[in-house]
């Protein structure tokens, strides 16, 4: 399974006899075709070793490796030994990837399977009170939905081209599945560019209410009171999400569209090179499905994880009891009057638009 | 698959792809034949050997698609037009359409191989690039005209400058891309018009070969051939680059090298054919004497010559040796740059490995000494007796399709066809051959004495337009410049070029791809000075596919090119425009007068091919272009597979068309085949052979330089004969007077001897005389004398070192000068010595401290227009560039793949890609002459006609390219110059 | 049944891109779709210089053909690797896998459009059928099934790529090896087919099943 790449030698009766001492007295790692040829005749393992380390050779081709002949070598973590880049990114991703990557999902699809099971909706412990306080803008909630349904398409079309073939392909058949991963393959390759401004406005809108604060350590030491059902106190957001923020939405938000550009070929004056293509996939893999599995947590306790977020996001509004119960200094703030109840200017437009003027 | 094709689909294309395979599997059988055997053994392996899988993948029923569709399928068997290897090929056409493109692994030439451009010949029954229609030039942009307003308005420009100015005032350049039917009529058509003022394509390629060499032994011609490669121990190519300009060659030479067989390349550049070999010399460009002699020097110091041989069959070696000792080790290296060990082993590879062959291209050719290099190759090959051997000899690789050809029978300034020379004798000779009557040839002439001169050479028909009238040996400069098959920027001086260009009167370009001239004749310049009464046509000429006829391959071997398509858009072919010129000019009835007419395209009469071969036979006996009827060449070509890869011999085999049978026949007839065709003479494989019987194609030297010299016999010595000759010792030409006696006129018939009295072996119609001396007398109707190691005649009879006009090494000029000035030469003022003393005086090498050398690239072919509009070998090569040493580059801040700009002394600037590689030494820098298109740095697209522009364009390295001529034949010096390089600062 | 291969012999081959033109020729291969190249090492290095050309391998363990999204793959009963361009998503993953450099796009623009992959099909056309205008039009001629072998190795100048039965063509190589007594490696064997020195040896077979895993 592991195709080396030394040159095949063809048996050929009995070896040209070599000159043994002329060959002890020099080190041959060194020698070049010429002084090799002298020594040894027959033996054309500079030329070989030329010919399997991938290096740019001359090709009157002006494409970008036409002068490769054979790519050269590459081992990734984990990896027993190298080989060709091409073979050892087929292994990396068709092996490690795909599978751990896989079992990440649907381990992460498990747990909150088996959370929703044994804890299931987290409910407000309060009344509602009727009064609303304004928690999401419109503007905050378009550029939320354009990141969230673009994520959301990217994820989806993205786990097509990379499992689909396992999963879906049996089912489907080579010439349905050919047009859904078709499909998929353009809706990725245009939405990616989408997700990736969405994350910018994102973070300058989201930055400064995810700052971290001394409060977060003990949200987190209680891991939120998920498990408990107690009550930690929190700003506007959380730790949890914050690290959904800085986590996923920044880090591997940042990474995951960084390779997505190289891989959709848009920086511009890069050298689309093999080795850079393969790098880019595997890194994009890995942050992506990273990604993926901390989105799926946060989608399940954005829907029906825990009682009245979603219509926070839906809306924009959420009930004085739920802002107290889950944010209770930021509605301290709010009650204070530090924070207006209604911070979107009643003439503001609504939909997308907003998005630009709110940014 | 087509074994099996039923149905009209051909039962020749059947049997055309099947013969390969029969012939493999008979291959696979125990008892395999030589031939065989060879190619199992690894050179003919393609189908060869792999269709002998055939039974195990064949998995589909039947090769589909295009029967199914029922239309008409034929396979025409035609020969690549573009280089003069002479690589068969089938071309598969479907109603009409050129569709396909297989290889021919019958040929004995190529075995199915191909080049990059052989590869893609198929382009030409596209031919998207192609000019379409006739265009004339008006005010500055060209326009569609019908070819009727095209030739009436040439024809009437023509008769008026011929009448003011004489018929001398055009010149004809014709092309070596004709076939021989249109070569040898173009020669007669400027002939009937009047003038010598006509040439082609060998002139700047291996006029220097042909003169040299025919010479010291008598034809100037390659010796062997490439399949005969194989039967050598030992190779040197000096100045040829087979890998990229005869490829399929190397299939050849490979095969030998896996026989134990040494390789030798002598170049100033690491090439591709260098590195194959067993052994590379790298010698500074112009240097090829004293490379040479510093070989002679170890040949005769250590007594390897062949003393026999040089005694035999070698006449004035011992003055040649005089010269050859004075060339010590130390001047050698001096001069060339080559230190004594690695010149002794050459030597001694060559002297201790016979037969041992010499190669060379236009490394030896393009200087302003060819004509010197060349002959001290031959001096080699001489003392070391390897001509006249298989395995040996001197094989001089032709460059295009025809170009041997076009040499032997074609437009030439100095000869009428097959080397007649242009003295009365043969005037008589060939107006009695083609039915004309001699007093109306000569009243075309202003006076005999013009018509039997020399005319002016293509390299310098530049001079021919700009220089006075005055210095000229004519009455009027040139005013009409016709190009029938030849580009612009394959001749040097490219900014003097631009000034003649708009000088002229009248410019018609005859090609399928004028545009290089086209656009080099319409574009704008700086301070131009435009002839306002210029008149410019363009007329889109049919290639070689859609056409007939006959092609000399670089071996001398003829092959027959049958008709691939009709002539596409408004093209007509050259000999149909010949024709219809001739008409409007007024002698189309003595152009014909031997020929038959048959109609052409769109039903329009044309002279009709094997006709007009038949011509040829009947007149040129000189060479031997007399045996090979049309029905014997297309035999050839139809029973390929008869024919040994190594011998060139067929062992047995009878034409099943004809009924012909081929026993003996060495494949194409190579020239000479002397005689009748019904003579049966087999055509001479190895040149001047004399193990051979004359009629089974052995020779010996000509005698053609006289039967004395200075009381020396200039005759072969006693018992130096070919095999089974009557006389067994040297003797001269013969003639009627010889054969009465030796008393062998009784020999010829009655007819004959009619025909015969008066006449000599040359200009005896009947071909009796040739009979009796060849067939009944085993003698070589061309004497039996001695190579000239000495030949008198030429400026420097033992061949001497000069150095180039252009060059870096004033030290050396001074010890190895050049000529003097000439006054007249081929109707011309040319200069030597001046030029060469003003750049050592002027310190020009200072300026211009790189040698400049120049030639191709595999993809490309010539001007390269033609290739250049072929998609599948434009991507290929996309640029032009320079080839910089790495450390000529960092020592002026140049990159690889930057843009520079190449200038020299003629105050051109050319702007190319820089490629940056070791292939040169730091004081070389190489160019490939086959672009066109950007004139200094400005693309000229805007001055193309529409629709014929080619893919690619590049800057023309011979528009840098400098002045220098060789003394013998005109041949321009483009592989030696000088240049500075700089980096491009937009 | 017979096992297709290439062997290009570096020893002959001069880099004179016949094999090159005569794939575009044979298949109508557009611009800047180079099924075949060659490739020179050591340019212009006195006794080092080496030409080789290069294309699809029809590897054993095809990379290409485990990476690609929609399995579009498939391998002949000659171990020949094609693909089927109606399947095809353009996502240029086989060309990543690849050790040669031999899967193709017509064009490579921004947003990852390439459209189909193109490469060398051994001259066997693609999974039309055998022989059809929709074969031809999408992959080009299909040779074998006319009896041919490809038509780059057919016509190679020097016959230094030899195309067809990896059996036959070995001993034609080794032929030659012995002859000249040197250089009996053939390049990108040992990638391409893994180590098989011994051409009687099938390691494709296993490899076959495995791949599908
Ligand atoms: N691809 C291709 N093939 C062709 C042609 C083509 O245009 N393209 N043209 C055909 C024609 S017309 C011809 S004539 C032949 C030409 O065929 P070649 O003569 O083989 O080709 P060139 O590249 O012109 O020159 C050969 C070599 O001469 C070397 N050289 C330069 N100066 C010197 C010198 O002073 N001494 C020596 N010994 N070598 C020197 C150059 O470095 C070069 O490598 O090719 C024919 N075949
Ligand atoms: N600097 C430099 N210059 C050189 C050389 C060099 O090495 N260096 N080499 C020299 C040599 S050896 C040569 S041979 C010349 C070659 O130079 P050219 O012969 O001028 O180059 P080609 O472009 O091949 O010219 C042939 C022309 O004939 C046309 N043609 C093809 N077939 C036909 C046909 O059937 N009928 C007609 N009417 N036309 C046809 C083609 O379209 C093309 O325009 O260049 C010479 N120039
Ligand atoms: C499609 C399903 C999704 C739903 C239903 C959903 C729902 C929600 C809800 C209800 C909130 C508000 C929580 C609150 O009020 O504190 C929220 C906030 C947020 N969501 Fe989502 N979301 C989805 C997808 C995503 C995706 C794909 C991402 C990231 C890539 C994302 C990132 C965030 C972030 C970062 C916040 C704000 C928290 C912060 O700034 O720290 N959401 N989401
Ligand atoms: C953040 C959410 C994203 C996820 C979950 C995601 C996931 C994936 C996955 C799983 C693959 C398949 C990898 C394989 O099969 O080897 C993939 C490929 C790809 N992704 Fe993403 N990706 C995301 C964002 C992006 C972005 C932002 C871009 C571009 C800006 C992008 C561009 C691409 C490209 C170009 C490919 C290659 C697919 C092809 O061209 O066919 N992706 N992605
Ligand atoms: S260009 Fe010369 S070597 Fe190449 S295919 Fe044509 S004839 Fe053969
Ligand atoms: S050479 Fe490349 S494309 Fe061909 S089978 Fe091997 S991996 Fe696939
Ligand atoms: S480009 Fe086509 S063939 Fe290649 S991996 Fe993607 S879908 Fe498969
Ligand atoms: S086998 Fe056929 S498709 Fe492949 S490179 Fe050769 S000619 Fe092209
Ligand atoms: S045709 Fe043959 S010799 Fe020419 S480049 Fe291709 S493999 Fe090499
Ligand atoms: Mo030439």
């Amino acid at each position: 399974q592991n195709a080396p790449s030394e040159p095949a030698a063809i048996a050929v009766g009995p070896a040209a006899p070599v000159n043994l001492a002329a060959v002890e007295s020099i080190d041959i790692l060194k020698q070049n075709q010429a002084e090799r040829t002298i020594d040894q005749p027959g033996n054309a393992a500079p030329t070989y070793r030329l010919v399997n380390d991938g290096t740019k050779h001359y090709s009157s081709l002006p494409a970008l490796e036409a002068g490769v002949l054979i790519q050269g070598k590459a081992q990734f973590p984990g990896q027993t030994r190298a080989t060709t880049a091409g073979e050892a990114w087929r292994q990396y991703r068709n092996g490690p990837l795909t599978m751990i990557g896989g079992a990440l999902l649907l381990i992460t699809l498990s747990v909150i399977a088996a959370f929703y099971y044994f804890r299931g909706q987290i409910k407000l412990h309060t009344p509602l009170t009727g009064r609303l306080v304004e928690r999401f803008t419109p503007g905050e909630r378009a550029l939320h939905w354009s990141m969230a349904l673009s994520f959301v398409s990217l994820a989806i079309s993205g786990s097509i081209i990379l499992f689909g073939k396992h999963v879906l392909l049996p089912v489907f058949g080579l010439t349905l599945f050919g047009w859904l991963a078709f499909l998929c393959k353009n809706i990725h390759n245009f939405i990616g560019p989408v997700f990736t401004v969405s994350i910018i406005l994102f973070f300058i809108k989201f930055v400064k209410d995810n700052l971290p604060s001394a409060s977060d350590i003990p949200w987190l030491f209680k891991f939120g009171g998920l498990l408990s059902g107690e009550h930690v106190s929190s700003g506007r957001f959380n730790a949890g999400e914050k690290i959904l923020f800085w986590g996923a939405v920044v880090g591997l938000g940042l990474v995951v569209s960084a390779s997505g550009f190289v891989l959709d070929m848009l920086v511009p004056s890069l050298e689309y090179s093999r080795a850079i293509m393969q790098i880019s996939n595997i890194v994009h893999i890995v942050a992506a499905l990273l990604a993926a599995a901390m989105v799926m947590g946060h989608i399940y306790l954005g829907t029906i994880g825990m009682e009245g977020a979603y219509a926070s996001m839906r809306t924009g509004y959420v009930d004085d009891a739920w802002a107290k119960e889950h944010h209770d200094a930021w509605y301290a703030e709010i009650e204070s009057g530090k924070i207006s109840r209604i911070r979107s200017e009643p003439a503001a437009p609504h939909g997308s638009s907003s998005v630009s003027q709110n940014a | 698959m087509l074994l099996t094709r039923k149905g009209d689909a051909g039962a020749r294309a059947q049997n055309r792809f099947s013969s390969s395979l029969a012939d493999s599997l008979s291959r696979a059988l125990p008892t395999m034949d030589r031939r065989g055997f060879l190619k199992r053994s690894g050179i003919g392996v393609g189908a060869g050997i792999a269709a002998s899988q055939l039974g195990l993948i064949q998995k589909a029923k039947a090769a589909v698609g295009m029967e199914k569709s029922g239309s008409k399928i034929e396979v025409r068997r035609t020969v690549c037009t573009h280089c003069s290897v002479g690589c068969a090929v089938d071309a598969v056409v479907e109603n009409g359409v050129w569709v396909r493109q297989e290889p021919v692994f019958d040929s004995p030439i190529n075995l199915g191989a191909h080049c990059a451009k052989g590869a893609a010949l198929r382009e030409h029954g596209h031919g998207e690039y192609r000019l379409k229609y006739p265009m004339k030039l008006v005010n500055g942009k060209y326009q569609r005209i019908s070819w009727d307003q095209a030739l009436t308005e040439i024809s009437a420009k023509l008769l008026e400058i011929k009448k003011t100015s004489g018929p001398d005032s055009t010149f004809f350049v014709g092309s070596s891309k004709h076939n021989n039917e249109q070569a040898a009529l173009l020669r007669k058509f400027v002939s009937f018009y009047g003038t010598n003022n006509t040439d082609h394509q060998a002139r700047i390629c291996h006029s220097t070969t042909v003169a040299g060499v025919s010479n010291t032994w008598g034809y100037g011609a390659m010796t062997n051939s490439y399949n005969d490669m194989q039967n050598s121990k030992a190779a040197m190519y000096i100045g040829s680059n087979a890998a990229e300009a005869h490829p399929v060659s190397m299939l050849h030479m490979l095969h030998a090298k896996e026989n134990g067989c040494k390789m030798i390349v002598v170049d100033p550049r690491y090439t591709r054919t260098a590195a194959k070999s067993d052994q590379y010399v790298r010698i500074r460009s112009g240097s090829d004497i004293p490379y040479l002699y510093g070989m002679l020097y170890h040949i005769f110091k250590n007594g390897w010559e062949d003393k026999q041989y040089i005694n035999d069959r070698v006449y004035g070696m011992e003055k040649v040796k005089e010269e050859v000792m004075k060339w010590t080790p130390e001047k050698v290296e001096e001069a060339c740059g080559v230190p004594e060990a690695d010149v002794f082993k050459a030597a001694e590879t060559m002297a201790k490995n016979r037969p041992s062959t010499v190669v060379w291209c236009m490394g030896q050719t393009q200087h302003s000494i060819g004509n010197a290099i060349v002959r001290a190759s031959c001096l080699l090959q001489l003392a070391l007796g390897n001509v006249g051997k298989s395995g040996g000899g001197t094989n001089i690789f032709r460059g295009h399709d025809n170009v041997q050809g076009a040499t032997d029978v074609g437009p030439n300034p100095d000869s009428l066809p097959g080397y007649y020379g242009l003295a009365t004798g043969a005037w008589k000779h060939w107006c009695n051959v083609w039915g004309v009557d001699y007093e109306w040839v000569k009243k075309q002439y202003p006076s005999q004495a013009m018509m039997e001169k020399s005319g002016t050479t293509v390299s310098r028909w530049v001079d021919a337009v700009l220089e006075k009238s005055e210095l000229m040996d004519q009455e009027n400069s040139v005013k009409a410049m016709v190009f029938w098959g030849h580009s612009p920027n394959s001749q040097t001086r490219g900014l003097e070029m631009k000034k003649a260009f708009d000088k002229l009167d009248l410019l018609v370009v005859i090609d399928p791809y004028p545009s290089a001239t086209a656009a080099m004749a319409a574009m704008t310049t700086e301070g131009q000075e435009l002839n306002a009464k210029r008149q410019v046509y363009l007329l889109p000429a049919a290639t070689q596919f859609e056409t007939s006829g006959s092609v000399t391959a670089s071996n001398r071997s003829i092959q027959w090119r049958e008709k691939v398509i009709e002539p596409l858009f408004e093209s007509r072919t050259d000999h149909m425009i010949m024709y219809q010129l001739a008409e409007k000019l007024g002698f189309a009835k003595e152009l014909v007068a031997k020929i038959k007419l048959v109609p052409g395209k769109g039903g329009m009469m044309e002279p009709e091919p094997e006709s007009m071969l038949q011509e040829i036979n009947r007149g040129t006996w000189t060479i031997g272009y007399t045996g090979q009827s049309p029905d014997r060449i297309k035999s050839h070509m139809r029973n390929m597979h008869l024919f040994d890869v190594k011998t060139l011999k067929c062992s047995g085999g009878k034409d099943a068309v004809t009924g012909y049978d081929m026993t003996g026949d060495y494949f194409g007839l190579p020239w000479p085949c002397y005689g009748t065709p019904e003579l049966k003479h087999p055509g001479t494989p190895n040149l001047y052979d004399t193990s051979k019987h004359v009629m089974d194609g052995g020779g010996n030297f000509r005698a053609n330089f006289g039967v004395e010299r200075e009381g020396v016999s200039l005759l072969a010595e006693d018992g130096s004969h070919s095999l089974g000759s009557d006389i067994t010792t040297g003797y001269p030409e013969f003639d009627h007077i010889l054969l009465k006696k030796l008393g062998w006129w009784s020999d010829l018939t009655e007819a004959e001897q009619k025909a015969a009295e008066g006449k000599n072996w040359k200009t005896d119609l009947s071909g009796g005389i040739q009979r009796v001396v060849m067939k009944v007398h085993g003698c070589y109707p061309f004497g039996n004398a001695k190579a000239r190691a000495v030949v008198w005649n030429f400026p420097d009879p033992v061949p001497l070192h000069r150095e180039p006009l252009f060059g870096t090494r004033p030290d050396l000029v001074a010890k190895y000068p050049t000529h003097d000035d000439k006054k007249t030469f081929w109707r011309l003022p040319t200069l030597y010595k001046s030029v060469q003393q003003k750049n050592v005086e002027t310190k020009m090498y200072e300026k211009f401290p790189i040698i400049l050398t120049s030639g191709r690239l595999v993809e490309y072919e010539g001007g390269g227009e033609e290739t250049r509009s072929n998609p599948w070998l434009a991507e290929l090569q996309q640029e032009n560039f320079v080839e910089i040493n790495p450390k000529a580059a960092a020592d002026r801040g140049i990159r690889n793949g930057e843009f520079v700009i190449v200038s020299t002394p003629t105050g051109a600037r050319i702007k190319v890609k820089a490629l940056v590689t070791p292939r040169v030494d730091a004081g070389t820098a190489f160019i490939p002459f086959h672009f066109s298109g950007w004139w200094q740095g400005k693309d000229m697209k805007e001055f193309y006609p529409e629709g014929a522009m080619p893919i690619v364009r590049g800057e023309a390295v011979n528009t840098a390219t400098t002045y220098g001529y060789d003394a013998v034949t005109m041949m321009q010096e483009t592989k030696t110059t000088i240049c500075n390089i700089e980096k491009f600062t937009a | 049944m017979a096992r297709m291969k290439f062997i290009c012999d570096s020893e002959r081959c001069i880099e004179c891109n016949g094999c090159v033109t005569a794939c575009k020729n044979e298949h109508e291969v557009p611009w800047g779709v180079n099924r075949r190249r060659v490739v020179t090492i050591n340019d212009g290095v006195i006794g080092q210089e080496k030409s080789m050309s290069v294309a699809c391998m029809h590897c054993s363990d095809a990379p290409c053909m485990a990476v690609c999204p929609v399995d579009c793959f498939y391998r002949t009963d000659e171990g020949v690797v094609l693909h089927n361009k109606d399947i095809c998503i353009g996502c240029g993953y086989c060309s990543y896998a690849c050790p040669f450099g031999a899967p193709q796009f017509p064009s490579n623009g921004t947003f990852g459009l390439r459209g189909k992959m193109d490469k060398c099909t051994f001259c066997a056309g693609g999974p039309e059928e055998d022989g059809s205008q929709a074969e031809f039009e999408k992959y080009g001629r299909n040779r074998l099934s006319e009896g041919k072998l490809p038509l780059c190795a057919e016509m190679c100048s020097t016959k230094a790529l030899l195309g067809g039965d990896g059996d036959v063509i070995s001993d034609i190589f080794r032929n030659r090896v012995v002859r000249r007594g040197k250089g009996s490696e053939v390049w990108g064997w040992g990638t391409a087919y893994g180590k098989a020195p011994n051409p009687e040896a099938k390691p494709e077979k296993k490899a076959e099943t495995e791949s599908k895993s």
